[in-house]
C-alpha cells in the first residue's frame, strides 16, 4: 500500500467515525431520568420517588434572585422577567410576587362558602352578620377600603379574601410593590421549568434561556440576577466535573503522547493509537441508539469506562511489530491472546444483559459491541495503515535487561497467601461503611452554592426536595377527608417548630362531607333576608346593596358539590391535579413541607395512611438495590470469565495463573481503598471492573510462554506502555478534588498497579 | 407645567418628620352618608406614612417601603401591597412630593393644572396614564399651607383630607362633596 493511500484510508476512517458521532448524537437521547439508569421500582414507594424524582414540582423549582440595583428598580426587573418567562413554554409557572390570588374563577365564586372554612365555627345570621358589616363600614373607611369595595354587595363576609389568605404561601417572602423581596434587599421569583430537575439538558437550556431574557430586559444595568435550585446546582456540578473531567484528560493524553513517542519514536502512530477506542465506543453507542434509543448519561459514563481496556489492543499491535516479517504476520501473533480477552469478556459481560436491569443491559450492549468493533478494527484494519518505517522495540538493550531482571525476580509461593491474609485483615479493620449509596455525594456541590441554595429556599418558603408527606386512601375524596383529619396535626408540627408549613391538599379543596355539612349550614333566602335586614338596621348601607349576596348563597345551597376533578379545571386547579395521584387502585395525597426542621418527629408520626416520604433515602435504598444486581451481576460474570479462558487453554493450572493474580489483585485494590477508609460506590465498582480488565491482558501476557526471547521483550515492552499509560491518565484522574473522578482514578491506578505485580509474581510460570 | 406651579410647590416643601390633625370626609357610593374620620397624620420622609384614626374607631395605618400595614383595635395586623391600594399610593406619592417640594417628581405621574386665587391656589393632579381607580388628586392651600387632599376616584367616590386650622372647624351640613369642596376654596 502506498503512503498516500494509507494516508487517504486514515483519513477516510476519521471522517467516517466524526459522520457517525455526529448521527449518533442525534439518534441517542442521553437523559437524566433515573428511571433509565436504576432498576425497575419493586414497591409503591420507589415507584412514587421515580415519579418525584423526575417530575416533582419541588425538583423543578429554579429560585432567582435580582439584588444590585434601587428596590423599584429591582421590582421593575423582577415583574419584566416574569412576563417574558411565563410567555416561554420551557416554564410551566413563574411568580413573582403574592399576585392576585383572590381572583376566584366567577363560576367558582359561589362555591367559596363550601370551600372557606367560616361555616365551621359559624352562622349566617343576625349577630355574625351585624359584626361582619360593622367591620366592613371600617374597612370603607379604612385605606384597604377600596380593595374590598366592589366585592361587598356579593361577599359582605369576605370570604374571597379568606380564601386567598388560605391559598397563599403561609411564609411567603415579603413583599414590596407587589414584588417578593428577600431579607437583604433582593427580589426574587420562583420559576417551575416544565422539564424534570434532573434532567441537566433541560434543565441547561432553561437556565440559559432565563438568563438570556434578564440580560435582554432593557435598563438590567448594573442589576445581578442570580439563580438557585435543584436544576441550577445539578448543571453547575454537571459542568464543574466536566471542565475538571476535560482538563486532567488533556494532561492525560498529553503525557500518553510523549510516551507513545517515546515508545514507538513514530508520528504515525499518533493518528492511529485512538481508532480502535473510538470505533469501539461509537459502534456501542449506535448499538444503545438502536436497540433502547435512550440512555442514561451515567450507564453511557461507566459504559466508556469499561470500554478503555480497547485502549490496550493497538498499544499491543504497535509494541508486537516485528523487524523480519510484515504487520499482518506480527498482529497474527498477538491476536489469539487479544481474541481470547475480547470473546472473554464480552462472554462475562453476557451476564449483565440477563440482569435484567436496562441500565445494566445498555451496558453489557454497549461494552460488548465496542469490544467487538474495537478488536476487529485492531486486527483486520489497522495493520493496513500502520506506518511502514518502524523500530523493532526488541532490539531494545535496556528492554532485554529489565526482562532478564524480572525473571529473576523471586516468586516465593507464600506471598499470594500472605497478600491474601493481609487484603482480608484490611476488609476486617476498615471501620468505614461499605457502600456509599448518596450518588450525589459523588459530585457534591460547593459550600457556596448550597449555602445559596438554602438562603433562597428559605426566604421564598419554597418546598423541601428531599421530604414529601404522602396521604393514601381508596379514593381522591378520602385523600381530601384523610387530609382534614390531620390538619390539626400538622399544626402542631408547626408549632413545634418541626416544619414550618406543610401544604395539604385540603387547603384547596374540603372533603365532599365537610363541603355538605357547611351546606347544610346556609340558611334559606327568606331566613338569611330576615338576619341581613335586621344585621342591617342601624348601618348606613344602602338599601337593597346585599342582593347579590342574597343570591350567591341562595346558588351555594342547591350547588353539586365540587369534586377534585371539577376543581382541577379551575385557575387553582392545576395546584391540586399535581397533588392527587391515582396508582394501583388507590389515591395519593401528596403534601410539600417547607423548612423541615426535624424530620424524625414526623416520620415518628406516620402511620399506613400518612407517610413521611424521606427521597433521599428512598432514592439510597434504590441504589442499594441496583449494586446487588450489579454485584450479582459481576459474580456471574467473574464466573463465565474463569469458565472461558479454562475452556480456551483447556488446561486448569494455566487458567489458574492467569485468574489467580487478576483475583487477588482486584481484592487487593479494593482493601486497600478500604483501609484507607472509602466507601465504595457504583463508580468504585465500575472502576475495579475496568481494572480487572486490563489485569486480564496483563496475566494473559505475562503467562504467554514463548521460546522467542525478542517476542518476550516485545511482550514487556506492550505490557509496559499499557501500564505505564494506565497509570498516567488514571493517576492524574485521582489527583482530582472531584470525589467521582478520584474514585475512578484512584481505583483503577491502584488495580493496574497490583495486576502488573501480581501477574509478574502469579502468572509466570516455570514450564 | 406652569411655573407658578413649581414654585407653589417648592412653598409647600416641609422637612419631615411632620404631623397634623386631620378629618377625613369619605363618600362612598354603597352607604348612604358620608363616613367622618378624625386623626392625626404623620408624614415621616419619601414613601413613609402613618395615619391614624381615633374617632369613631380606632385604626392605624403605616406605610414604608410599599407596604401597608392596617391594625385595628383587638385584631391582628393585616398587611398588603400598596400596588393593591391604588388610592392609597396616589395619594402617597402626592404627599411625598408636594412635602418634598419635588415638582419634578409630580410631573412623572400627573398632568398638574393651577388655579390661583387671591390667597387660595387649587392644584389639580391628574394621572398621565388614565386608571381604573384615581380620577384626580386635588390640593387646596392656603398662605402656603395644604389645607385639603382630595382623592378623587374613577368611580364617583371621593375623600377629603382636612388639615390643619380646617380639621377643627364644624363640617358643613348637608354634608355633600359640593359642600367640602367650597370649604376647601374658603
Amino acid at each position: 500500500m502506498t503512503n498516500a493511500r494509507r494516508i487517504r484510508l486514515i483519513a477516510l476512517w476519521w471522517l467516517a467515525l466524526t459522520a457517525l458521532a455526529v448521527l449518533a448524537q442525534h439518534r441517542l437521547v442521553v437523559s437524566g431520568d433515573l428511571r433509565d439508569f436504576m432498576p425497575p421500582p419493586t414497591n409503591a414507594d420507589q415507584k412514587l420517588l421515580l415519579d418525584e424524582i423526575g417530575e416533582g414540582a419541588a425538583s423543578r423549582l429554579l429560585l432567582i434572585a435580582i439584588g444590585g440595583a434601587a428596590p423599584e428598580h429591582l421590582a421593575d426587573l423582577s415583574r419584566g422577567l416574569a412576563q417574558t418567562l411565563r410567555a416561554d413554554p420551557q416554564f410551566e409557572r413563574v411568580l413573582d410576587g403574592d399576585g392576585d390570588v383572590a381572583s376566584l374563577d366567577p363560576a367558582l365564586l359561589p362555591y367559596r362558602y363550601l370551600l372557606s372554612p367560616t361555616l365551621d365555627d359559624h352562622v349566617l345570621d343576625t349577630a355574625y352578620l351585624r359584626e361582619e358589616l360593622r367591620q366592613r363600614v371600617e374597612d370603607l373607611g379604612s385605606p384597604a377600603g377600596e380593595m374590598v369595595k366592589d366585592l361587598l354587595p356579593r361577599d359582605p363576609t369576605l370570604e374571597v379574601v379568606k380564601l386567598a389568605q388560605r391559598w397563599a404561601p403561609r411564609h411567603a417572602p415579603a413583599s414590596r410593590d407587589g414584588v417578593w423581596f428577600s431579607p437583604r434587599g433582593e427580589a426574587l421569583l420562583l420559576a417551575q421549568t416544565r422539564a424534570g430537575g434532573f434532567d441537566p439538558t433541560a434543565q441547561a437550556a432553561a437556565i440559559a434561556a432565563l438568563q438570556n431574557k434578564f440580560a435582554a430586559l432593557a435598563h438590567a444595568g448594573t442589576a445581578q440576577l442570580s439563580i438557585s435550585g435543584p436544576g441550577y446546582i445539578g448543571v453547575q456540578v454537571g459542568a464543574a466535573t466536566r471542565s475538571e473531567a476535560e482538563r486532567l484528560s488533556a494532561w492525560g493524553s498529553a503525557g500518553f503522547i510523549v510516551l507513545l513517542l517515546l515508545a514507538y519514536r513514530s508520528f504515525g502512530v499518533l493518528a492511529l493509537v485512538a481508532l480502535p477506542l473510538l470505533s469501539g465506543a461509537l459502534a456501542g453507542v449506535t448499538a444503545i441508539a438502536l436497540i433502547f434509543g435512550h440512555v442514561h448519561g451515567i450507564t453511557l459514563a461507566f459504559g466508556f469506562t469499561l470500554l478503555g481496556v480497547a485502549q490496550e489492543y493497538p498499544l499491543r499491535v504497535f509494541s508486537h511489530r516485528r523487524a523480519d516479517a510484515d504487520s499482518a504476520t506480527s498482529v497474527r501473533e498477538v491476536w489469539p491472546l487479544l481474541r481470547l480477552a475480547i470473546v472473554s469478556a464480552c462472554i462475562a459481560y453476557l451476564a449483565f444483559l440477563a440482569s435484567g436491569v436496562t441500565g445494566l443491559q445498555q451496558l453489557a450492549v454497549f461494552t460488548i459491541a465496542g469490544l467487538l468493533v474495537a478488536g476487529a478494527a485492531t486486527r483486520w484494519w489497522l495493520p493496513e495503515l500502520l506506518p511502514r518505517k518502524f523500530r523493532d522495540v526488541a532490539d531494545s538493550t535496556w528492554l532485554e535487561t529489565l526482562r532478564a531482571g524480572i525473571d529473576r525476580v523471586r516468586r516465593p509461593r507464600w506471598l499470594p497467601w500472605m497478600l491474601l491474609a493481609i487484603a482480608l485483615a484490611w476488609l476486617r479493620l476498615a471501620s468505614t461503611p461499605l457502600w456509599q449509596n448518596d450518588l450525589a455525594a459523588l459530585t457534591p456541590a460547593s459550600p457556596a452554592l448550597l449555602a445559596r441554595e438554602g438562603e433562597l429556599r428559605a426566604a421564598l418558603g419554597a418546598p423541601d426536595v428531599r421530604y414529601l408527606l404522602v396521604l393514601q386512601a381508596p379514593t381522591a375524596d378520602g385523600v381530601l377527608a384523610l387530609s382534614e383529619r390531620i390538619s390539626p396535626h400538622v399544626d402542631q408540627w408547626i408549632a413545634a417548630h418541626a416544619v414550618d408549613d406543610v401544604e395539604l391538599p385540603s387547603r384547596w379543596l374540603p372533603s365532599l362531607a365537610t363541603q355538605r355539612a357547611r351546606q347544610q349550614k346556609l340558611p334559606d333566602r327568606a331566613t338569611l333576608s330576615t338576619s341581613l335586614d335586621a344585621a342591617l338596621a342601624d348601618t348606613d348601607f344602602q338599601p337593597g346593596l346585599f342582593a347579590p349576596f342574597l343570591d350567591d348563597v341562595e346558588t351555594a345551597r342547591r350547588l353539586p358539590l365540587l369534586t377534585p376533578a371539577d376543581f382541577a379545571r379551575s385557575p387553582f386547579g392545576a395546584r391540586l391535579q399535581a397533588m392527587l395521584v391515582q396508582r394501583d387502585g388507590h389515591w395519593l395525597g401528596l403534601a410539600a413541607l417547607s423548612g423541615v426542621h426535624d424530620a424524625a418527629a414526623i416520620a415518628a408520626d406516620s402511620s399506613d395512611a400518612i407517610r413521611l416520604l424521606d427521597l433521599k433515602a428512598a432514592t439510597e435504598a434504590l441504589v442499594a438495590q441496583y449494586r446487588t444486581r450489579i454485584l450479582i451481576a459481576l459474580g456471574v460474570a467473574l464466573a463465565l470469565l474463569a469458565l472461558s479462558v479454562a475452556v480456551a487453554f483447556r488446561n486448569l493450572r494455566r487458567a489458574w495463573h492467569v485468574l489467580a493474580p487478576m483475583s487477588l489483585a482486584t481484592l487487593l485494590a479494593f482493601a486497600v481503598l478500604r483501609a484507607g477508609g472509602v466507601s465504595l460506590s457504583l463508580f468504585h465498582l465500575v472502576a475495579l471492573t475496568l481494572a480487572a480488565g486490563l489485569g486480564l491482558h496483563y496475566a494473559l501476557f505475562f503467562e504467554r510462554r514463548t521460546r522467542d526471547a525478542a517476542e518476550a521483550r516485545r511482550t514487556l515492552h506492550a505490557t509496559l506502555v499499557c501500564v505505564i499509560s494506565a497509570l498516567l491518565v488514571f493517576g492524574l484522574l485521582a489527583t482530582s478534588a472531584l470525589p467521582v473522578l478520584r474514585a475512578i482514578g484512584l481505583t483503577v491506578a491502584l488495580g493496574v498497579l497490583f495486576h502488573f505485580v501480581l501477574s509478574i509474581q502469579m502468572a509466570r510460570h516455570d514450564s | 407645567m406652569p411655573s407658578e406651579a413649581a414654585a407653589l410647590i417648592a412653598r409647600l416643601a416641609r422637612p419631615a418628620p411632620a404631623s397634623t390633625a386631620f378629618t377625613e370626609v369619605r363618600f362612598v357610593r354603597l352607604l348612604r352618608k358620608p363616613l367622618v374620620l378624625r386623626g392625626q397624620l404623620d408624614y415621616n420622609g419619601p414613601g413613609q406614612l402613618g395615619k391614624r384614626v381615633d374617632a369613631p374607631y380606632r385604626e392605624t395605618t403605616k406605610i414604608a417601603a410599599g407596604a401597608v400595614e392596617v391594625t385595628r383595635e383587638g385584631r391582628t395586623p393585616r398587611h398588603f401591597d400598596l400596588q393593591r391600594a391604588p388610592e392609597l399610593q396616589a395619594l402617597l406619592t402626592g404627599f411625598s412630593a408636594l412635602l418634598g417640594g419635588d415638582a419634578e417628581r409630580l410631573r412623572q405621574f400627573y398632568t398638574i393644572s393651577v388655579v390661583e386665587n387671591a390667597t387660595t391656589w387649587t392644584l389639580t393632579l391628574a394621572p398621565l396614564t388614565p386608571s381604573q381607580h384615581l380620577r384626580a388628586l386635588v390640593v387646596d392651600a392656603a398662605a402656603g399651607e395644604p389645607h385639603c387632599f382630595t382623592v378623587q376616584q374613577s368611580d364617583g367616590d371621593s375623600s377629603t383630607l382636612l388639615l390643619g386650622p380646617l380639621a377643627a372647624k364644624p363640617l358643613p351640613q348637608p354634608l355633600t362633596p359640593a359642600a367640602i369642596a367650597a370649604m376647601c376654596k374658603a
